[in-house]
């Protein structure tokens, strides 16, 4: 467990000595950033190696009238020759799931919770309170959870996007009125694409683990679990607490669970209807969305 | 042949022809062809690279288009006319995409153990059933949602895929249509991306599990019972 071995070992320390080089600016919090990177790397490798499995285990093309077919095929089509936007992670869109039972238990949970609970909360809450305040309400959360996203392009060497996120918080915070507004909407290069420790720890190529559906945060994989966990805590809010900072009422729990709360509700708000569309259009729900988590999680650490 | 040209027209009865007047409309024509000539060679460059309809982008933007118009047409406000509405936007849009492809890719390595039959119903079933979920969808839900084009790449004289952006309210959903070009330089989608989700991927996971325990027939049979489903819902909502 403390030494990562084989060919994804090299492949890591490969990428962290690149992108390192890239970024001079963070010589003095670069150490630091690779403790943690580290840490995190020990911590998931039992698991990400656990992941790789899968996909040694696809028999080659020409042995498949031989043997069980897999569940997860590595597909003729996805060769370059067939078709030029396959890529060779392709093949990595597999997830191990050994606690699909548990899994499976709590996608229902999670589907219950979002007919009974969610969306009739989020229809009434549409009704009562007009578009542009929930716009409000969601660029002043996006806004106030900046920290997050800039320290995870830092993470990645992203610096130019570092500076986008920096840049977009100073406009939205002072003439976007505390960040309720979002003039700087407009500039592309102040505008990108977010970043969270999941992807970081994906873009450092860890793997995603297992998949786990969590009862109300809905579907993740050990990876982006544990990132989940260090997002939490730069988010300001907990980052106080977590250093015995008293804002009073700002820090208490109930606080925090109410924003979350008024958070999702508001969030789902512009997104009624979608996932009734992904459940209806599939076979098997529960493999559709974990399929469709793999696939959005690949695209967007390639981004 | 063209100062001979000259000649006649200006050699109108009672007017002496005037050399210098001569001279400047022969300039005049040798410029004019000139200019002619640079823009048929332009327009001859120009062409294989953006030629009409054969152009990936413009092949899927008509078609949205006029999705986004029937949308919008207030006959199909009224009551008992979703089915019309339904079958004008599925008449629109069924052209552009290849689901004989579609289909193939989907059901990828699992595709040779079903019968020419087989393949055949499987194609119709499916095209139908991803029809009804999706148009079902926009129906129910169109709130003036704007579709930004934002390019298209070419991979090869192929493959080529087009970036689209739907915007609504607050948030930008990208969507990307991967197509290919058929003998009949026609270009045809073969998969959709949609926030970074294949269409196709998400269902070759799936086809793959049932495959795994069914026959293909019996999977038609799954298909053909929720296109059933979905029709008798529809009507009843129509």
């Amino acid at each position: 467990m403390t030494s990562v071995p084989g060919d994804h070992g090299k492949k890591v320390t490969g990428s962290l000595v690149h992108d390192f080089q890239t970024v001079k600016q963070l010589m003095m919090k670069r150490r630091q950033f690779f403790l943690i990177m580290v840490f995190f790397l020990l911590l998931s490798h039992p698991a990400w190696a656990e992941a790789q499995q899968p996909v040694t285990a696809a028999p080659p093309l020409d042995d498949q009238t031989s043997g069980p077919v897999d569940a997860n095929p590595v597909d003729p089509f996805d060769d370059e020759l067939e078709d030029p936007f396959a890529k060779e992670d392709d093949v990595l869109q597999t997830v191990a799931d050994p606690i699909a039972g548990f899994n499976r238990v709590m996608f229902t949970f999670n589907d219950k919770l979002y007919f009974w609970v969610l969306k009739p909360a989020a229809i009434g809450y549409r009704t009562v309170v007009p578009t542009p305040v929930r716009v409000s309400v969601k660029n002043f959360f996006f806004n106030l959870l900046m920290p997050i996203r800039l320290v995870n392009c830092l993470l990645q060497g992203k610096v130019k996007a570092a500076g986008g996120e920096l840049g977009r918080f100073f406009i939205n915070s002072t003439v976007g009125l505390a960040g309720f507004l979002d003039p700087a909407e407009r500039y592309p290069e102040l505008n990108p694409p977010p970043e969270d420790l999941g992807q970081t720890l994906g873009y450092y190529t860890v793997g995603n683990g297992i998949y786990i559906v969590w009862p109300l945060f809905g579907p993740s994989t050990l990876r982006d679990t544990m990132g989940s966990i260090g997002d939490w805590a730069m988010n300001p809010v907990s980052f106080m607490q977590l250093v015995n900072v008293d804002a009073g009422a700002l820090t208490s729990g109930t606080t925090n669970a109410v924003a979350y709360g008024v958070q999702t509700v508001n969030d789902t708000t512009f997104r009624i209807g979608d996932y009734e569309t992904l459940k209806n259009a599939a076979m098997d729900p529960y493999e559709a969305f974990r399929n469709a988590y793999i696939q959005n999680r690949i695209s967007k650490i390639a981004q | 042949m063209l100062p001979d040209r000259i000649d006649n027209s200006s050699k109108k009865p009672g007017l002496p022809v005037d050399n210098r007047k001569r001279d400047a409309a022969w300039e005049d024509i040798m410029i004019l062809k000139t200019i002619s000539a640079a823009l048929v060679m332009f327009l001859l460059m120009l062409m294989p690279a953006s030629a009409g309809p054969t152009d990936p982008m413009t092949t899927i933007k008509g078609p949205i288009d006029s999705v986004i118009v029937i949308l919008n047409d207030p006959q199909y406000k009224t009551a008992g006319t979703k089915v019309t509405q339904r079958n004008q936007i599925w008449k629109t849009v069924k052209p552009i995409f290849d689901f004989n492809e579609i289909s193939r890719r989907a059901v990828a390595r699992n595709w040779k153990a079903f019968s020419n039959t087989e393949k055949a119903q499987f194609i119709d079933v499916f095209a139908d059933f991803l029809g009804n979920t999706y148009i079902d969808k926009i129906q129910g839900e169109y709130h003036n949602e704007k579709i930004v084009y934002l390019g298209q790449d070419f991979y090869s004289d192929e493959y080529a895929e087009v970036k689209t952006q739907i915007l609504r309210e607050t948030l930008e959903i990208p969507v990307y249509y991967r197509m290919r070009k058929h003998n009949d330089g026609s270009w045809r989608v073969y998969d959709i991306i949609v926030e970074g989700v294949s269409l196709v991927k998400n269902y070759r996971t799936q086809f793959a599990s049932i495959l795994e325990k069914e026959t293909p027939a019996q999977l038609i049979q799954r298909l053909n019972e929720k296109l059933a489903k979905q029709n008798k819902s529809l009507s009843e909502n129509g």
